[in-house]
């Protein structure tokens, strides 16, 4: 293990796998979680939204604590679409297409992640892969950035701005599966290994696309009142664009090992509501163009389908589109024996409860759920 | 990195946006479903006796609904964007209008962002008259998505019952169908099976159209 050690809690919080609490690098065991959420006062209720709802992409149920207009509390049970995934005993490349799974639209991220575990546990050297990896990442990042602002929009009743986001999130996917052969990745992620054409990524119309519409919605009164002060939130236990919209400094593409960004500059903003979570990603789809651009790689890789044997353990930990995403393996003799995985969902989700029931009514509950960029995919998921 | 745009708002002479005019601007972007062609997944050619990760091949034979489609075996992508078998046609009184409720069972997500797909400008579901509800009460087909998980089996039989006679009910993705690489299947029986992981948005409709049948 290059980059962690079992031990005392180091630097910043990233998150929580199904044995550890994950630090920059650090792995302790769990901490004891404080009961924080209010209590019910007469005359006030419980409104139940979810799992299955028409506004909800994924299932997910919220217990709103509320006196009627006003949101006090949420109680949150993401746990009714838990999945339950084996991978003990199973090869480290069977145990790859469990993992592109476990959260489809970051898949790149979660592959690549676990990728880098596994050469860390059998001290593979993959310093010839830092780039490609990267520029996969990176690309990822601009889809899903764009899925976040299309929800903004989404909520905001902005049809015509939500549909050319959609149209956009769409080239995005066609540029991938041209690059890549699958629209989400799958498949093209190995041990040591890329599978990609990196000359066929072209990002030239989807930038000015994207500058326009984004300069349309800073033009756009309605929209920026809608966003601006609202889901509030400036919590040290934070990652990804929701830390940095908040002022912190988190970024697992400056203080983590496992890739090498290089000389490369961060998106920050103060104010910790939805409008500066909103200006994160839009500035973040411009600031992975231009990491994408730099690196310019025209070359075609390959796939090694090469089995390993070796054991150890090792770990990762990467900027995923929502922040730190940490992998630890444990293999023996080329079989997984554990799996231990942080996602950025967990610390968002806790932050979006947070941000809800700080000060914001009903009316703003999609604009502070979409501007997390929650997955619940890879939030209730157990290895088994 | 410039200086960050939105700097420049704020400062007097608030610009607005014309959005109408602007979407007009944009033109038609919808498409025709064969325009976007890509060889994973799609129907897959030959005979093969690859030891599938998911038992999607079985004596030389392929089974679509069990495919995850993974690039590994020696079976030829054709770029047919037709992964779907149709158990039970649509009934004709959904030939105007046909209303889509999805549930999530168990995905990764990526089912569910292409289900969304079909509403982008590309793909305009909207053309072929097929709508999502918001409510299994205001649908006429249930989409299930993702494997059987525990917690969302219950969830799954309230929606079904909660929906208006007729109703269909289309398994969509390889979860869903026969529990791919994850799991197992989160229904036993779908009147349409969307092959996939996840299905293209072009066979989604086509298995709708064709399920549908002509005018
Ligand atoms: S492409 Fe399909 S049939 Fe071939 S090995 Fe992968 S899952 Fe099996
Ligand atoms: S079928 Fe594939 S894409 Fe769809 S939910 Fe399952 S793993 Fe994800």
């Amino acid at each position: 293990m290059k980059y962690y050690e079992f031990g005392d809690k180091t630097g910043r919080y990233v998150g929580r796998t199904e044995k550890y609490d994950v630090y920059a690098s650090t792995l302790a065991g769990i901490g004891k979680d404080e009961d924080d959420h209010e209590e019910r006062t007469p005359g006030e209720i419980y409104f139940n939204y979810g799992p299955s709802a028409g506004g909800l992409r994924e299932s997910v149920n919220f217990s709103i604590l509320t006196p009627g207009e006003a949101i006090r509390d949420v109680i949150i049970n993401s746990g009714f679409k838990r999945r339950n995934i084996r991978i003990t005993g199973d090869s480290i490349s069977d145990v790859m297409l469990k993992v592109e799974r476990i959260n489809g639209f970051h898949s790149a991220s979660h592959s690549i992640a676990y990728a880098l575990a596994v050469e860390d546990a059998l001290n593979v050297d993959n310093s010839d892969l830092n780039d490609a990896r990267i520029v996969e990442i990176e690309l990822e990042r601009i889809r899903s950035n764009i899925d976040v602002i299309k929800g903004l929009c989404e909520s905001a009743g902005f049809a015509v701005p939500e549909k050319q986001l959609l149209l956009l999130r769409e080239e995005v996917a066609r540029i991938i599966s041209t690059a890549f052969g699958h629209r989400y990745y799958f498949s093209v992620n190995g041990i040591n290994s890329v599978d990609g054409d990196f000359s066929r990524i072209t990002l030239n119309s989807v930038e000015k696309q994207f500058r326009s519409l984004y300069d349309g919605l800073l033009s756009s009164k309605i929209f920026l009142d809608r966003i601006q002060e609202n889901g509030i939130v400036s919590d040290p236990l934070s990652t990804g664009p929701a830390a940095r919209a908040a002022n912190f400094r988190y970024d697992a593409r400056l203080d983590s090992g496992s890739l090498n960004y290089g000389k490369y500059s961060t998106v920050m903003e103060s104010s910790g509501d939805t409008f500066s979570r909103f200006l994160v990603r839009a500035e973040e789809i411009l600031e992975s163009i231009n990491i994408i651009e730099s690196y310019d790689i025209k070359k075609i890789y390959r796939k090694n389908r090469m089995e390993l044997n070796g054991s150890g353990e090792g770990t990762a930990r990467i900027e995923s589109p929502a922040g730190d995403l940490f992998y630890y393996v444990k293999i023996n003799e080329g079989r997984i024996m554990d799996i231990q995985m942080s996602s950025p969902s967990y610390l968002n989700m806790r932050n979006f409860r947070y941000a809800l029931k700080n000060g914001n009514i009903f009316t703003d509950f999609f604009f502070v759920w979409e501007s997390f960029g929650i997955w619940i995919s890879e939030l209730e998921v157990r290895f088994q | 990195m410039g200086k960050l745009r939105h700097l420049d708002i704020g400062t007097g002479g608030e610009v607005s946006v014309n959005w109408f005019i602007n979407g007009v601007k944009k033109r038609i972007k919808t498409e025709k479903l064969d325009k976007y062609n890509l060889m994973y997944p799609s129907i897959l050619e030959g005979v093969s006796d690859y030891n599938c990760p998911t038992e999607a091949i079985n004596n030389g034979k392929w089974n679509m609904d069990k495919c995850i489609f993974c690039r590994q075996c020696d079976l030829n992508p054709t770029g047919k964007q037709d992964t779907y078998s149709i158990d039970q046609k649509i009934p004709g009184i959904f030939k105007k209008s046909l209303y889509l409720y999805p549930v999530d069972s168990g995905t990764c997500g990526a089912c569910n962002v292409e289900f969304t797909t079909l509403f982008s400008p590309q793909y305009d579901s909207s053309r072929f008259k097929i709508f999502m509800a918001n409510t299994p009460r205001h649908a006429d087909a249930l989409v299930v998505m993702g494997v059987h998980t525990e917690g969302m089996e219950q969830i799954l039989r309230e929606a079904y019952d909660a929906m208006p006679e007729p109703k269909i009910v289309i398994g969509l993705g390889a979860c869903a169908l026969s529990g791919g690489i994850i799991g197992r299947s989160a229904m036993e029986k779908y009147d349409i099976r969307i092959a996939g992981c996840p299905p293209t948005p072009a066979s989604i409709l086509n298995a709708i159209i064709e399920a549908r049948g002509k005018k």
